[in-house]
């Protein structure tokens, strides 16, 4: 009885958190993670040898690493520098955007697999694949036409190439999964690596670059990629990307709202047998989903190919499983999503300005990174601490019973 | 003699409905106390109190002699009181011995590791003891359920209960483990324990109990001797007033043939041959009951009638159309309701609040679904008025279904399967667990649809509903029809030997499988007969 009855109070006062509550602890919680990673930081320097010109003294005491530096270069140095003048649209803020579009695809496609209660780790190769294939085509397609018109029909083209091939090669585990009962987290591990050997071996052969030393395509002329609108080319950045994409954030949330599949989807992902009571065919609705899923993770694929690499290449980075932690930390609701990928974006950008500008070893920002991730991912920690100092155990006396005759114990 | 348990003018009120008026309860040590009545009388409610999951609103709770306030069943436990659940508390791929002593597992190395070797003597030990046949290193979902009701009645010996609560505990065992759980509360009471069980089954209370306590609408309305008592006696005071057969039923105007089954076969989970060549049909305006003791098939037969399950064998027609393979989705829109027994897993979406709750099985429709976009506006107007007509209560569309009581969840249910203007409606257990004045209200509306020339299959664990709504009446043993019957010429008596599977022999007309030949219409003006 105990536990159920633990179980039963947490939940009661995770309910009983307000919208305000919740906002002052999310910020709490990144407080608390930057002051953490402070400590780290700290601690690190300490732990290391610099010139004493190079350190930096607190309390009196001499550290390598300045905290303050860090945290400032990685949300700062990640916008850009927006309050030391000369802010240009081209710099590292354009960066920041160009991670947070391909993370809010990624996110998305995670976030439906899972309001439809479908574990989808396979995003990251959905995007592999939709990625090459809208090399492939694109680059075939560029033949026929050229220029402005050029623009306007490959880019949409290549997009809708990696949603159909990303979109079949999520259908691949739901039709496992509706079909023959299989584990949609195992199907869609192995896919991602067949996804990785069989894109490494197509680009390390028949579709080599013969020009190039790297396992690639041949590159796409530039009238086939993403236009750069206001912000400049140098960060690989296209604005009509991320205006996809907050798009796509928005298609999303209509469709689970306010459409009779988007119902069926969530109705199906939270009580499945209720579901089927409504008349919701589970089958279809688990390949549909994953199918949709991977259509959104292809995007992503043709996002990379066309607006930063310019071609395929093996060794896609991560973005599908970072897409993971996106719609997680954003309770896997699309709007969320939008919100926790500029986040997700902030701090990949913000990483690399940090190793640019100290001397903090790489591992270390990964570290703060994580902090803050987990942190921010945490409230419900936060917010049950907060509580239990609030209103200090009245009922942790009434706990032990007493004997007989004992009723003084309220 | 001395009192173990002494509840004293309990009443417990909840918003709208008083579940216990000033009862009065007093269990004697070593004794079986059967607590009888209806569904919805306020027996578990009563229970609920005394275990400390209720906080009653007035009345005073005495365990041995002194008074006690339970917050929760923690304190309840501490006391010497277990109650044993109707769904079982235990966790299926875990050991019996794990799941005895779950929570207070004894330790070793100063509470580091489990003593598994202590817990599983400790478990040996209790069972024979009581002489219970339980091996303590099998897995709880390979048990039978009898067996799983023996390991939930070692976990409350485990902590040390004087005195067991159990609810319901025969609804899910077949006859056999019914004998085999009365010989253990026999063992139970002749070592010192005292146990109060919950029936609503006549024959049972008289059978097991030393003392039946009655409980009608809330009050206790007498305690009488087991011994001293007789069926007709106990089952008057259970029903009191005759809520059912004062419903103005006038006789059918039965048309066309709505639905039929024929030769219907449907095999469970673990392929075990559950519905065994059942053929039936349910004509316009007519109400077609199935009665049975729970687990005898109705569930299965039903659910692949509204096509939750495929049948293995067997056709089904629906406004004659075969429907054998049409999707759950398809018959809905045909024009079939259909009213859950698992309202929490089925009928409803625990999350979800009542506007989304009052589209489920209508999000396609042209009404609230047009064009595959969601009607919100429309929706929650359909929920409201769901609300209104059925009295939920608290009447606001924004909360979750979870937060409502368990009556008021039936009657939004209800409430929306009524309204979706049905060909047929298959209505499982409509009332399970609604208020006096509500179960009254559904039998009305049930009525009116049948006069409206709606077709009803009706299956309910209350004989006194089937009976009372039903024109034909098939009573289901082991995956069969074992007879068809008018209900209004059959006593609860005749309906009890069939429903624990004696055949009809004298009446070999009227045999199990016969049923698609039609009872003349049933024009008996249903009074009499009834205990």
């Amino acid at each position: 009885m105990r536990v159920p009855d633990r179980i039963q109070t947490v939940l009661e006062r995770l309910v009983g958190a307000s919208a305000t509550e919740r906002i002052l602890i999310s910020t709490a919680a990144l407080v608390l993670s930057i002051l953490v990673g402070a400590v780290l930081v700290l601690v690190a320097g300490r732990m290391t040898t610099c010139t004493a010109s190079e350190a930096v003294y607190y309390f009196g005491t001499g550290f390598c690493y300045d905290p303050v530096v860090v945290f400032d270069r990685l949300f700062l140095g990640a916008l850009g520098d927006p309050f030391s003048g000369g802010w240009s649209p081209d710099g590292q803020f354009s960066v920041t955007l160009r991670e947070t579009t391909l993370l809010l695809f990624t996110g998305l496609s995670v976030a439906l697999a899972f309001r439809a209660g479908i574990f989808n780790i396979g995003t990251q190769g959905q995007m592999v694949v939709g990625g090459m294939a809208t090399a492939l085509l694109v680059l075939w397609a560029s033949s026929l036409v050229s220029g402005v018109v050029g623009t306007f029909l490959l880019v949409p083209f290549g997009v809708l190439v990696g949603a159909v091939f990303g979109g079949l090669y999520g259908a691949i585990p739901g039709l496992l999964k509706a079909y023959a009962d299989a584990n949609e987290v195992i199907t869609t591990i192995m896919l991602n690596f067949i996804a990785t050997g069989i894109t490494l071996y197509l680009v390390s052969g028949a579709f080599k670059d013969p020009n190039s030393a790297a396992n690639q395509t041949v590159p796409l002329p530039d009238y086939a990629q993403f236009p750069t609108v206001l912000f400049g080319g140098r960060q690989d950045f296209s604005l009509v990307a991320l205006a996809f994409g907050v798009v796509a954030v928005g298609a999303l949330y209509y469709l689970l709202e306010h459409t009779a599949f988007g119902y069926d989807v969530r109705t199906s992902g939270i009580q499945p047998d209720a579901a089927e009571y409504g008349g919701v065919d589970a089958a279809r609705t688990i390949v549909a989903s994953l199918t949709l899923s991977g259509a959104l993770g292809g995007v992503a694929g043709a996002m990379y190919v066309m607006m930063i690499l310019g071609s395929f290449q093996s060794g896609v980075p991560s973005y599908g499983f970072d897409g993971i932690t996106v719609s997680i930390l954003a309770g896997n609701n699309p709007l969320g999503v939008g919100f926790a990928a500029l986040l997700f974006g902030v701090l990949k950008s913000g990483t690399t300005v940090v190793q640019f500008a100290t001397d903090v070893p790489p591992q270390l920002v990964g570290v703060l990174r994580g902090l803050i991730i987990l942190f921010v991912a945490m409230p419900e920690f936060f917010r049950l601490v907060g509580k239990r100092v609030t209103d200090t155990g009245s009922k942790v006396v009434a706990t032990d019973g007493g004997t007989p005759g004992g009723e003084a114990d309220e | 003699m001395d009192t173990a348990v002494h509840l004293d003018g309990i009443t417990k009120r909840f918003p709208g409905v008083v579940a216990n008026d000033d009862v009065d309860l007093a269990v004697e040590r070593g004794t079986v106390h059967a607590l009888l009545g209806e569904n919805g009388a306020g027996k578990t409610t009563l229970m609920n109190v005394l275990y400390g999951l209720y906080e009653p609103t007035s009345g005073r709770v005495l365990v041995d002699g002194a008074e006690r306030r339970f917050d929760s069943p923690r304190d309840a436990i501490d006391a010497g009181i277990g109650m044993i659940h109707q769904h079982f508390m235990l966790v299926d791929p875990m050991t019996v011995t794990e799941n005895i002593t779950l929570g207070n597992e004894p330790t070793k190395w100063g509470g580091l590791a489990v003593d598994r070797a202590a817990a599983r003597d400790a478990v040996v030990d209790l069972s024979e003891r009581y002489g219970f046949d339980v091996d303590p290193d099998a897995r709880i979902e390979d048990v039978s359920v009898g067996e799983q009701q023996r390991v939930e009645i070692l976990k409350a010996l485990y902590r040390g209960a004087d005195v067991l609560i159990l609810d319901e505990p025969t609804a899910v065992l077949t006859p056999q483990e019914v004998e085999e759980l009365f010989e253990v509360l026999e063992e139970l009471t002749a070592q010192g324990k005292t146990i109060i069980f919950i029936t609503h089954k006549l024959g049972e209370a008289m059978r097991a109990a030393d003392e039946i306590t009655v409980l009608r609408d809330g009050r206790n309305v007498g305690t009488v001797e087991a011994d001293g008592t007789n069926r007709e006696d106990l089952a008057e005071l259970m029903v009191g007033r005759e809520v059912l057969l004062d419903v103005d039923r006038p006789p059918a105007e039965t048309g066309d043939v709505v639905a039929a089954a024929s030769n219907l076969a449907v095999e469970d989970d673990r392929g075990v041959r559950v519905v065994d060549d059942v053929s039936f049909d349910v004509r316009e305006g007519e109400v077609f009951g199935i009665a049975g003791v729970d687990g005898n098939g109705q569930s299965e037969l039903i659910e692949a009638l509204t096509g939750l399950t495929s049948p293995e064998a067997g056709r089904i027609e629906f406004l004659g159309e075969d429907i054998t393979g049409s999707s759950r989705r398809q018959r809905i829109e045909s024009g079939m309701a259909y009213i859950p027994q698992d309202r929490q897993e089925r009928g409803l979406v625990m999350n979800f609040d009542l506007v989304e709750n009052a589209l489920l099985g209508s999000q396609h429709s042209p009404e609230l679904g047009p064009n595959g976009r969601i009607d919100w506006p429309a929706t929650r107007d359909h929920a409201e008025s769901i609300i209104e007509e059925y009295d939920v209560r608290p009447p606001n569309p924004d909360s979750t279904s979870e937060s409502l009581s368990g009556g008021n969840q039936q009657k939004f249910i209800v409430g929306r399967e009524f309204s979706r203007e049905p060909e047929l409606v298959v209505a499982a257990h409509p009332t399970r667990g609604v208020d006096v004045g509500s179960i009254e209200f559904i039998h009305e509306r049930l009525l009116e649809l049948r006069k409206e020339g709606v077709a009803i299959v009706l299956i309910s664990s209350k004989l006194e509903e089937v009976q009372g709504l039903s024109d034909r009446l098939a009573v289901m043993y082991e995956g069969e029809f074992i007879d068809v019957v008018d209900p209004a010429g059959t006593t609860e008596e005749e309906l009890g030997l069939l429903m624990a599977g004696e055949r009809p022999d004298e009446d070999a007309p009227d045999q199990a499988g016969q049923s698609a030949a039609h009872t003349e219409s049933t024009d008996a003006p249903n009074g009499g007969e009834h205990a």
